[in-house]
Order: C-alpha cells, then sequence, then structure tokens
C-alpha cells in the first residue's frame, strides 16, 4: 500500500477550494496544525460525549446556569461578593508576583537591633528606586485588604440568605478553612517587611503559640522556624506567603465555586 | 490449527478465502488458537445482571443508585414545574459585557484607591524595643481583641483563685470557640428557611456575631479610645447582645407582614393543590 496521501486527504486544496475569510483561514490552519500533532479531533469527540452523556451543559446564561429567578434580583449585588473575592486574589497575585522579583526574604545586614535588614531594605528600594514600585507595592497591599474585606461580605451574604443548609454545608465548611487561609495570606504577607511592626506580629504570633498546650511548641517551630524570631521565621513566613498558600489557597478556590456549580445557588424562596 | 478452523467453517468448503493483504486466512493466524478469555455472547451478563449478582459494599451502592434514580424520576414525574425558554439575559453578550464591567469597575477601584492612599512603610524591626502599640492589619484585630479578654479569664476557687488557663490560652480558646461555632452553623440551623425574615432567631445570631468581630476589634486599638477600659469591655458584649436583641424584635415584628405578602407570591406561582 502506497504511503502516499490520498487527493481527499489534501487538505490545503480544500482550502484553497472553500474561499474562506483570513480569519476563517487562520483558525482551520491552526486546527489542522495542531490536530496533526495532538490529534485534537479525539479529545474533542471526547468532550463532546462527555457533554451529552453526563448532562454537563455549558450554561446558556449566568441566571439561568445558577437557576436565579426574576423576583431576586435586588439581592444580585451581593451575590457578586464571591467573584469580587477572587477578582482581588488575581489582582493581588499579579502584583506579588511582580514584587517578588525584587524583594528578598533576608534579616542579613542588621549589625545591630533596629538596624536595616535586606528584607526591609529590599521593599524600601521597591518604594524609592524601581519605576512604578511604590504604586506596586500600594496595588498589592491594597488588593489584599479588597480581598479579605470581600471575603468576609461574602460569608455574611452566604449567611444571612441561609445559603449555607442542606446540601451546602460541606461548601460552607470548605468556606471557613478559606477564610482562615486566606488571614493567613495576610498576616504572613505583613511579616515579610521586617519592619518593626511586622516584627512584633510575629512575635505575638510565637507567644501565641508557645502559650498553646501540647502542640504549642511544635506548632511555634513548625510555623516560625524556632522560638525565637529571625532568618527562620522570615523564610517560612516567606515560603508560605509565596508558594504553599498560593497554590492551596488557588486550588480550594477552584474546588469551592465548582462545588457552586455542580450545586447551583441557593436561591431563597 | 488449519483442521479447527475449518471444522467450524459453516461453509463447510476447504478452499481458503484470500485476505486483504494478497495472503489466506492460514497463513494469517500466527498467534495460536481463538481467543479464550471472550464468554459467548448469550453469556455475558448483563450490566444491571451483573449488578444484582455482586456483593457487600458494590451492592448496597447499586441498590442504593436503584432507589435514588427511581426517587428522581418520580420526583420529576410529579413537579409541575414548568421549563422555561428564556430564563435570564444570555451570556452573549449581556452577562459578559456585565461581568467585564464589574471587574473593571474593582480593579479600577482597587488601583484608584492605591494611588491616593498609599501604604505606609515603617522603620526596620527592632527586637529591643516593644513598640507601644502593636498592631495587626485590621481583619486581624478581633483576633488581636480576643488575646485582651484578661477580665473574664476564670480563676478558681478550688485552685485558691488560680487561673485554670493562661492569659494568651484563654485568647486562643476563644479563637477555637469562634471559629468551632461558625463551622457548626449548617448543623445548628436546619430547615428550609431562607430569609432573615423567616429566621428572626438566626439573623439575630449572625448580627450579634459580626456586630462582635467589631467590638473585639476596638477591644484590639483600646489604646485610641478616650474612656475607661472598663466601660470598653463592657460594651464589647453588651452591644452586640442589643443589636442581637433589636434585630430579632424587628424581623419579627416585620414577620406577618411580610410573609403574608411573601405567601400571597408564592402561591400565585405554585398553586397549592
Ligand atoms: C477565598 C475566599 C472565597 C472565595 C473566592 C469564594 C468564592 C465563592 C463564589 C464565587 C461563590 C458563588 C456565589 C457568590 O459569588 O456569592 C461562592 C459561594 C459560596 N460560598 Fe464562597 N468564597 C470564599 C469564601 C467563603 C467563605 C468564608 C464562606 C463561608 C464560611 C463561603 C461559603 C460559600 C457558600 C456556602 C457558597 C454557596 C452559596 C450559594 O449557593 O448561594 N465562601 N463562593
Amino acid at each position: 500500500m502506497s504511503l502516499e496521501k490520498k487527493d481527499e486527504f489534501d487538505h490545503d486544496a480544500w482550502l484553497k477550494r472553500k474561499d474562506l475569510t483570513a480569519v476563517e483561514t487562520a483558525f482551520l490552519t491552526t486546527l489542522i496544525w495542531m490536530d496533526k500533532r495532538l490529534r485534537i479531533v479525539d479529545y474533542l469527540e471526547l468532550l463532546e460525549t462527555l457533554y451529552y452523556r453526563i448532562n454537563l451543559q455549558m450554561p446558556k446564561s449566568h441566571t439561568e446556569q445558577y437557576d436565579l429567578d426574576n423576583k431576586f434580583w435586588y439581592w444580585y449585588p451581593l451575590y457578586s461578593l464571591g467573584s469580587l473575592s477572587i477578582i482581588a486574589y488575581l489582582v493581588a497575585a499579579v502584583s506579588g508576583a511582580l514584587l517578588g522579583f525584587y524583594y528578598s526574604p533576608s534579616t542579613a545586614g542588621a549589625a545591630a537591633a533596629g538596624d536595616p535588614t535586606a528584607a526591609w531594605l529590599s521593599i524600601e528600594m521597591i518604594i524609592k528606586d524601581i519605576q512604578f514600585g511604590f504604586m506596586l507595592r500600594s496595588i498589592h497591599r491594597w488588593a489584599a485588604q479588597f480581598m479579605v474585606a470581600a471575603v468576609f461580605l461574602h460569608m455574611l451574604r452566604v449567611y444571612f440568605t441561609g445559603a449555607y443548609k442542606e446540601p451546602r454545608e460541606g461548601n460552607w465548611i470548605l468556606g471557613v478553612i478559606l477564610i482562615l487561609l486566606t488571614l493567613l495570606f495576610g498576616y504572613s504577607g505583613y511579616v515579610l517587611p521586617w519592619k518593626q511592626l511586622s516584627f512584633w506580629a510575629a512575635q505575638i504570633g510565637v507567644e501565641m503559640a508557645l502559650a498553646t498546650p501540647i502542640v504549642g511548641e511544635w506548632a511555634a517551630q513548625l510555623l516560625f522556624g524556632g522560638f525565637t524570631l529571625g532568618q527562620a521565621t522570615l523564610v517560612r513566613m516567606y515560603i508560605m506567603h509565596v508558594f504553599l498558600l498560593p497554590f492551596v489557597v488557588t486550588a480550594l478556590i477552584a474546588l469551592h465555586v465548582g462545588i457552586v456549580w455542580v450545586q447551583g445557588i441557593a436561591e431563597p424562596h | 490449527m488449519t483442521d479447527q478452523h475449518t471444522s467450524t467453517d459453516p461453509t463447510g468448503t476447504d478452499e481458503q478465502e484470500p485476505l486483504t493483504d494478497g495472503g489466506t486466512d492460514g497463513e494469517a493466524r500466527t498467534d495460536g488458537g481463538p481467543p479464550a478469555t471472550i464468554p459467548p455472547d448469550d453469556e455475558t451478563p448483563t450490566w444491571s445482571e451483573r449488578k444484582e449478582r455482586s456483593q457487600g459494599l458494590s451492592r448496597l451502592t447499586y441498590e442504593y443508585f436503584e432507589r435514588a434514580r427511581r426517587e428522581d424520576q418520580d420526583l420529576r414525574q410529579e413537579s409541575t414545574y414548568v421549563e422555561r425558554d428564556v430564563l435570564g439575559f444570555p451570556a452573549w453578550p449581556h452577562e459578559t459585557i456585565r461581568n467585564l464591567a464589574i471587574t473593571s469597575f474593582f480593579v479600577g477601584i482597587i488601583i484608584l484607591v492605591s494611588a491616593t492612599i498609599p501604604m505606609y512603610f515603617e522603620n526596620p524591626a527592632n527586637a529591643s524595643s516593644t513598640p507601644s502599640i502593636i498592631l495587626p492589619d485590621w481583619y486581624l484585630y478581633w483576633s488581636f481583641g480576643l488575646l485582651k479578654l484578661n477580665p473574664i479569664n476564670p480563676g478558681l476557687a478550688v485552685l485558691d483563685g488560680n487561673l485554670v488557663f493562661s492569659h494568651e490560652f484563654f485568647g486562643i480558646l476563644g479563637h477555637g470557640l469562634i471559629i468551632g461555632v461558625i463551622a457548626l452553623v449548617p448543623f445548628l440551623n436546619k430547615g428550609n428557611a431562607r430569609r432573615p425574615v423567616e429566621q428572626p432567631f438566626w439573623s439575630a445570631v449572625g448580627v450579634m456575631g459580626a456586630l462582635l468581630s467589631v467590638t473585639l476589634a476596638a477591644l484590639a486599638i483600646q489604646n485610641f479610645f478616650p474612656f475607661e477600659l472598663e466601660l470598653l469591655f463592657t460594651l464589647v458584649f453588651i452591644l452586640p447582645f442589643l443589636g442581637g436583641v433589636v434585630t430579632y424584635a424587628v424581623l419579627k415584628t416585620m414577620r406577618e407582614g411580610y410573609m403574608y405578602d411573601l405567601n400571597k407570591r408564592y402561591y400565585r406561582l405554585r398553586p397549592p393543590q
């Protein structure tokens, strides 16, 4: 059997024959290019099967997907608080990633108590020397404030509309975990500049941990890297703030919203 | 092998059919006799036969799924719900544009606020000088306030008036209590009520909680208040309680008139059978 392609599979000729617009040509060319390499057609078919079999429908509209009734419109702004938390989270993530280029999590450089450390100096450099740095830090901090506020108000909205009742108990508990992680996000970020209040906020954290019987010392070591504050504390807060929490919180938010998608929004009646 | 093949050959002829690759069947069969693992068609159990034969947990799972499916079907058949063609605005363009507007508005506000109220940066950490006022960000004030509950930390007479918990641990227990109660809410408040008017008690509890988070925050920044700590401390608990009582009273009063309206509309939409 010849390996040469038969004419009916000559996609280029087919493209020419079709007399398409530029957009259509570009789209089809890309599709064909990708399909030759990755066989997307098969996956598209899988998706299609999913779509019909499992009755996973693309929403015709948000209101329809969540089965929102028209009599309900005046509550609607409160229902955007969850999304506003996500938006603020994204703003904080982008600005935080940019800040990360300049920040250094190090207490090096302080010869005497009260001397600036490398961490503090790097924030000072961001504020004073970097183009747009002052604004960047300001955006990052304000996005964090907005996120916490939105999450708190979102929780109040869920509470006062009774949206946590069966079958949404699990999502409420997931929400409680999310708000705690959000606060931890804020707290660990607060410590990073290693300014006076950062230090003393961390100090109070250590004292709280140490006042707890049984697990306290272990928790202090885990979170603060010891019983006295120093380089280890800063690095732990840093890893928590820029590595662990971003992954965990992003995954949990996806799960949280996924559950809302599956269960539908709780409409008061 | 060839013998076996010809003996089952339905046509009963010895002549071997040419195959598409030009050879004959006899030559092509190189990997041993007919497959032994696939039972003949009439012995293959159907899906439900297989499920019915299953044992233990998978059997229970199957039985429950069957029940659930039947329940679903019954409910669907009994339902008088009429599927409407259009329930809301279309995703494109209405909702997409609305969402883009909300998003850009919100991001715009964040940027505007960041530009106009920049964050203030302080001196480097100094482990040897405790600042007179230690504060976290505002959203942790409530937590910080909980650490200042020393005056109500119980001392037990049995222990000669000694504290049961250290002051710090008492505050930490406060955190645990608050978080625990919040997490338990769905299991304490059950039922179908959704709107605040339908559940005055739980709305009052909610108002109390929200106010408590504010008064505890006030306790955390007590140094900024002109009045005495004693008074502030009393207010921390009295104010939320008062707020709760007022909420309860207002909602109870609203309830009659409101429920009447609500029910009128509800029954117009879904008339009682
Ligand atoms: C990082 C924080 C959070 C994010 C990003 C988030 C996001 C969302 C979003 C987008 C929704 C869809 C409905 C809406 O926007 O109102 C939702 C619903 C919900 N959230 Fe959250 N949420 C967060 C925290 C919380 C918290 C703290 C709670 C409560 C303790 C909570 C409990 C719920 C529940 C029960 C629903 C379902 C509500 C319904 O069906 O009406 N979430 N969340």
